[in-house]
């Protein structure tokens, strides 16, 4: 007899799934509708199918660059983020050095900090070394993508070495072994043997950082001094509620093409990492 | 470990430092003090009262996602089948798109003019313009809004443990003479705490922190200490009330870090 779940358990548990599936979908797909729904309000009853929004939000210069900062964000940030989460990653699985305690919890701490503490921190920062600057040297750093994308390094950090580090582990040392024996230095190994072996775990790493930072509200509200980016842009018109269904149709694109995109990356990096299984 | 130092450790120090008036948004002459620590310890001002509320909002989200989450982590790792990490992934899914679009999805269906104010104006089950007071900028939408996005998320570490957990101890349970019922709550569930712990802390810790969702759907019955602590520096400019709040948190965090971490097992995620 199964130990797990009666006959009856089963189905109710089967039950409780599918609700919960429905609960995490539903808004999701009200949102859609909503999309494309011929009514300036968002409101029942629903008025006719409509494709003006999708074609309205093309047109609003104002939200293309907000997207448009948010991806040129999202593309740096990643990059220094993955760069940084090898490093870090190479240093905790095949070093050993003093105090990996303490280090180690430093790297994650980014995860519980609250965020809003975290962005109010960087502002309070660049005010500090700005009224250090402007006095002696008449010049200033000042807000903008660059404090944005500071904060978005920090903050994800964390998730690219959560993803590259057990890759990392999972790799046999021997690999790299076997490459210096066979005469090659330790920075050509590490960039012809380990990195080619991590790429899988390097990719979804760079997703998951690029889609954190642009998705990300609470820090660049601190810091973005008056540049705006896609979440301030969608934060600000939401409150004020005009042009909703038009914040609704661009957000149903996003949401679609994050979750296509996540969908087929983690696909296609199980796949990855199956063929390179070593 | 540059980088984190420059920019993660030193504007805390900063922080620190504004919370003590070391540094002032304002030049003034008065020196260090603990005046403004002083007057939020001993509760004179509304932010502890805040703080409270915070913590029982943050731990009524994190025991119904535990609740819903359990289940959930049960029935794909115990009783799936084949199917399991298909439709694991499809829980996980919703997790990986916007936070910001999914609150403003329910701000949406919740608003007074929205989906299911409208909904019911149209059907006359209520009178138009007569929405439903607490449907949304209440303490329920908050915890209603925070729960949805975190469930998928406690899904994970706690279909882990249950994945890992060996079944034939049940059989023996089982064997043993122990109904399901007896097997579960001896068995299954004491094995499952940790990864119940870690569940727990990875929603609690975020959510007393937590001000986007409050600040959309939650009005001012639903504020939270986040907010308190951002319109002091955005609005008030009383920074160095804020950054004794904002400290405060951070130092809070980290306690419940530092306590949990004997349950917490960052590798029980790694292994996805």
């Amino acid at each position: 007899m199964d130990a797990a779940a009666s006959p009856g358990g089963r189905r109710g548990l089967s039950v409780f799934y599918v609700l919960l599936i429905v609960f995490l979908y539903a808004p999701i797909a009200v949102l859609m509708v909503f999309s494309f729904n011929d009514n300036r309000l968002v409101t029942f009853p629903l008025a006719g199918f409509t494709t003006r929004w999708y074609r309205l939000l093309f047109e609003n210069a104002e939200l293309l660059d907000a997207l448009k900062v948010s991806m040129v964000i999202a593309a740096i940030s990643s990059v220094f983020a993955v760069g940084l989460g090898v490093l870090a990653s190479y240093a905790l699985g095949r070093r050993r050095f003093r105090g990996k305690g303490p280090v180690s919890a430093l790297l994650f701490s980014p995860l519980v900090i609250p965020y809003v503490v975290f962005g109010i921190a960087l502002l309070i920062l660049f005010r500090a070394v700005d009224d250090f600057l402007i006095p002696r040297f008449g010049t200033y750093i000042g807000l903008g993508i660059h404090s944005i994308v500071i904060g978005h390094v920090v903050v994800s950090l964390p998730y690219t070495i959560l993803t590259i580090a057990p890759r990392l582990e999972r790799l046999s040392v021997y690999v790299e072994e076997a490459a210096r024996d066979l005469g090659a230095g330790p920075a050509s190994t590490f960039l012809r043997v380990t990195i080619p072996l991590l790429l899988p775990a390097i990719v979804s790493a760079y997703l998951i950082a690029f889609t954190l930072s642009f998705d990300e509200y609470a820090i660049a509200s601190f810091v973005a001094g008056d540049v705006t980016t896609y979440p301030l842009y969608l934060y600000g018109q939401v409150r004020i509620r005009i042009g909703l269904p038009q914040m609704i149709a661009v957000s149903v694109i996003v949401l679609v093409a994050s979750m296509v995109l996540i969908a087929a990356t983690e696909i296609w990096r199980r796949r990855e990492e199956a063929r390179l299984a070593v | 470990m540059l980088w984190l130092g420059v920019f993660f450790l030193i504007p805390l120090i900063v922080v620190a430092a504004y919370s003590v008036n070391a540094l002032s948004l304002f030049p003034s002459d008065s020196g260090i003090s603990f005046h403004d620590w002083g007057r939020f310890l001993r509760g004179e001002s509304v932010y502890m009262d805040l703080f409270w509320k915070s913590i029982r909002m943050a731990l009524s989200v994190s025991v119904i996602v535990v609740v819903l989450a359990y289940p959930l982590g049960y029935y794909l790792a115990l009783v799936a089948g084949k199917r399991k990490y298909v439709l694991l992934l499809l829980v996980i899914v919703p997790f990986l798109t916007s936070y910001l679009l999914r609150v403003l999805a329910w701000r949406v269906i919740l608003g007074s003019e929205g989906v299911i104010n409208t909904l019911l104006y149209t059907t006359g089950l209520r009178e138009p313009n007569d929405p439903v007071p607490w449907l949304i900028y209440s303490q329920f939408t908050v915890i209603l809004v925070l729960v949805y996005v975190w469930v998928p998320f406690v899904a994970l570490p706690i279909f882990v443990t249950l994945e890992n957990l060996d079944t034939s101890m049940l059989e023996a349970g089982n064997d043993l003479g122990a109904n399901r019922w007896g097997v579960f709550w001896r068995v299954t569930l004491p094995q499952s705490v940790p990864g119940i712990a870690a569940a727990f802390v990875f929603v609690f810790i975020p959510t007393i922190g937590e001000f986007v969702t409050p600040s959309l759907v939650g009005g001012t019955k639903g504020t939270m200490f986040g907010n308190a602590i951002s319109s002091l520096f955005i609005n008030g400019l009383d920074w160095q009330t804020g950054s004794v709040l904002a400290l405060f948190l951070v130092i809070v965090v980290g306690a419940l870090m530092v306590f949990s971490s004997r349950f917490l097992r960052l590798r029980d995620l790694e292994s996805i």
